[in-house]
């Protein structure tokens, strides 16, 4: 036997345990969730029944534990409602004794997963071993997609954004038409002009950036205040990092100073007069 | 001049801003586009895919939706007979769906079987081949994928086992089946290999054949008008199964999908925040720099509503070349999008997200056109209301 094998074997041992500890007349036990325990006024020791179909409930059960399940984005959304069973007591209630869906197997340390699944599945007959982190991939396959969505989504925002920016720096800056137009009749230079203009552009594009940033945080809140209400659940929704700061930033300030600096070429390549309004 | 002629002229004399105006609200119509088809589009795709063979009522045990669980009702024949008796039934068929394997050379592959009952089936439909008959225990049904798996084509025969045992390595409920025709299952997912038999032969191979069980029932009412009645009649009748219209299950399906609806609103909202503030700040910029002809205008004897008709028609011109530009623009990436979200695993390839149809574009270019001429608003005002005399005079010097 390899020590594979040898730890699944204790798993079973341990369930059995458990059971040959129980006193024959006591009521199987069972942990009910929280929100479960909530939705049915449920408390520790009192006694319910269960079945496998609603015609069929017959068996009787004590809640020994009221527990709070760990947050699982893959469930939230179905808005399930799960208790724990001892094993057998399980098997007994659907009828299908000594069957299961899944065996968990704890490695010695040093052996790699990945070879210990292989080494299963070749001599593998009517079950298939995975490790775990091949499950997690799989079972990610859902995020994975939703957070391709969301960056197809987000380069579509960047690109609205980016030319809302441009749009909003251009006319800032053609606002400015009279002053650079009085600035070229006083004799001030056009770099200089140039420059003040693309510094102010900077600058604005700074405060958005964040103010920007604030709003992002507020928004995040919200977001997570809302949904953590509305599925009942501790998970986080919308996560700010300091890279995703970084990016945003960045990307604000470099358009709006290029957004700027096209604007600002423009005014100061054009004729004080026409600036003026009399050309 | 005409309204939509000075309004053109004023935007040609500035063409950088009128062109980025333009893209502006052109991505934003795109986006707005996508979202009213996303937040309609799951559940008019999701409605479609349960009435595509016309069935709107489903039982399964309580508690349960549809293939969401493994849970299984007895007594099917006895159930499904009842339930034909029920008036304005106009059909009513069980579907069982469990997994099973088949051979396919000295290897084994795993299959999705559905046990059917082909007189009502509300499951599939026909590609090749020829259906099943009721009662058929010598045909199986294909879908394309399981053919090219198991390299059967009609005629063909495979092997189906319902378990293996891997306490002695044996196989055990095992069946080999003639394959009758190639079909499409409605409710499987991209490349998904799925066979179908006849519902006993399916309960044989599952080991589920002794309380007759069934994953569960499909009903089709005489007429959809009274698909709401028959299924309050069943609840009544049946009050140990779960009665579900298409409407209930769609709610159920709306439910689980909330986090696409609530971003479309969030989206579109701020796609239609994004347009009124560029449409609001170009016309408000222009104003302000042609406020002397407007001034002269005015002395001229153009009325205010004039004045105020033109800006808003300047933003009518802006919004709506920005939003033709949007809507192919919107139809393009909704595609893209769709081809996203469609990935999802175990999603029913007949599935989609994003539905473009006449009623979401003229949803979305209302809106957009409301939005762009009511942000066309306060510029207009300030047109309308600078004072003449000291705007020329201003002007003057």
């Amino acid at each position: 036997m390899t020590p594979l094998v040898r730890q699944s074997g204790r798993l079973l041992v341990l369930v059995t345990m458990t059971l040959s500890t129980r006193l024959p007349a006591q009521l199987p036990e069972i942990a009910i969730e929280r929100r479960l325990a909530s939705e049915l006024d449920l408390a520790v020791g009192d006694t319910i029944r269960l079945g496998p179909a609603a015609d069929s409930i017959r068996f009787a059960g004590v809640v020994a534990a009221i527990y709070e399940p760990r947050s699982d984005p893959a469930e939230i959304a179905k808005g399930e409602w799960h208790l724990r069973m001892h094993l057998p007591d399980l098997t007994r209630l659907l009828g299908t004794p000594d069957r299961v869906d899944r065996l968990s197997i704890g490695l010695r340390g040093g052996i790699s997963a990945d070879s210990a699944a292989a080494r299963l599945n070749r001599s593998a007959y009517g079950y298939r071993a995975h490790s775990s982190r091949v499950i997690a991939s799989e079972s990610s396959q859902t995020f994975r997609v939703v957070s391709r969505f969301h960056r197809a989504i987000a380069i579509i925002t960047i690109v609205a954004s980016a030319v809302f920016l441009l749009c909003i720096m251009l006319l800032k800056v053609e606002e400015r038409r009279l002053d650079a137009a009085v600035m070229r009749f006083v004799g001030v230079r056009r770099r200089t002009i140039f420059g003040a203009l693309l510094l102010e552009a900077v600058l604005v594009a700074a405060l958005g950036s964040l103010l920007g940033t604030g709003l992002a945080y507020l928004a995040g809140a919200a977001t997570n205040a809302y949904y953590r209400r509305f599925f009942d659940t501790l998970l986080t929704f919308s996560l700010i990092t300091p890279d995703i700061i970084w990016f945003s930033v960045m990307l604000s300030l470099v358009l709006g100073a290029g957004a700027g600096a096209v604007a600002a070429w423009r005014l100061v390549h054009t004729k004080p007069l026409v600036l003026w309004g009399r050309g | 001049m005409s309204g939509l002629g000075w309004g053109l002229k004023s935007l040609r004399r500035h063409r950088l801003r009128a062109v980025l105006s333009v893209a502006g609200i052109a991505i934003s119509a795109a986006l707005l586009l996508d979202m009213v088809m996303l937040s309609g589009g799951i559940e008019r795709s999701f409605t479609e895919l349960l009435l595509s063979r016309g069935y709107q009522i489903r039982l399964t045990p309580k508690g349960t939706l549809p293939f969401d669980t493994e849970a299984t009702l007895t007594g099917a024949g006895r159930l499904v007979e009842a339930i034909r008796r029920v008036p304005a039934v106009a059909a009513a068929g069980a579907v069982l769906g469990t997994s099973l394997h088949a051979r396919r050379g000295d290897s084994l592959v795993t299959l999705f079987g559905y046990g059917i009952q082909p007189e009502a089936q509300a499951l599939y439909t026909m590609l090749s081949g020829s259906d099943l008959a009721p009662g058929d225990s010598s045909g199986v049904l294909l879908s394309e994928p399981a053919s090219r798996l198991l390299h059967a084509a009609v005629g063909d025969s495979v092997t189906l086992i319902g378990r293996l045992d891997p306490q002695v390595v044996t196989e055990r409920l095992g069946r080999t089946l003639k394959v009758s025709g190639i079909v499409r299952w409605v409710y499987d997912y991209r490349g998904q290999p799925s066979v179908g038999t006849v519902l006993s032969v399916m309960q044989s191979l599952a080991g589920q054949r002794r309380d007759d069980r069934a994953s569960l029932l499909t009903v089709r009412a005489e007429d959809d008008s009274l698909a709401a009645t028959v299924a309050a009649g069943l609840r009544r009748e049946f009050p140990q199964l779960e009665v579900n219209s298409v409407a209930d299950l769609v709610r159920h399906f709306k439910q689980r999908l909330v986090y696409f609806r609530q971003l479309a609103y969030i989206l579109g909202s701020m796609s239609l925040v994004v347009t009124v503030l560029l449409i609001g700040t170009l016309l408000t910029i222009n104003v302000n720099e042609r406020l002397g002809e407007i001034a002269t205008l005015r002395a001229l004897g153009i009325s205010r509503r004039t004045v105020v008709r033109e800006i808003m028609l300047e933003g009518a011109v802006l919004t709506t070349v920005g939003s033709i530009i949007g809507i192919v623009l919107g139809l393009v990436t909704a595609r893209y999008l769709d081809g996203i979200l469609t990935s999802f695993p175990g999603l029913p390839a007949a599935f989609s997200f994003f539905v473009p149809r006449r009623d979401s574009l003229a949803t979305a270019g209302i809106v957009l056109l409301l939005t762009g001429t009511l942000a066309a608003l306060y510029p207009a005002w300030l047109a309308a209301t600078s004072p003449v005399a000291a705007t020329l005079r201003a002007e003057a010097t």
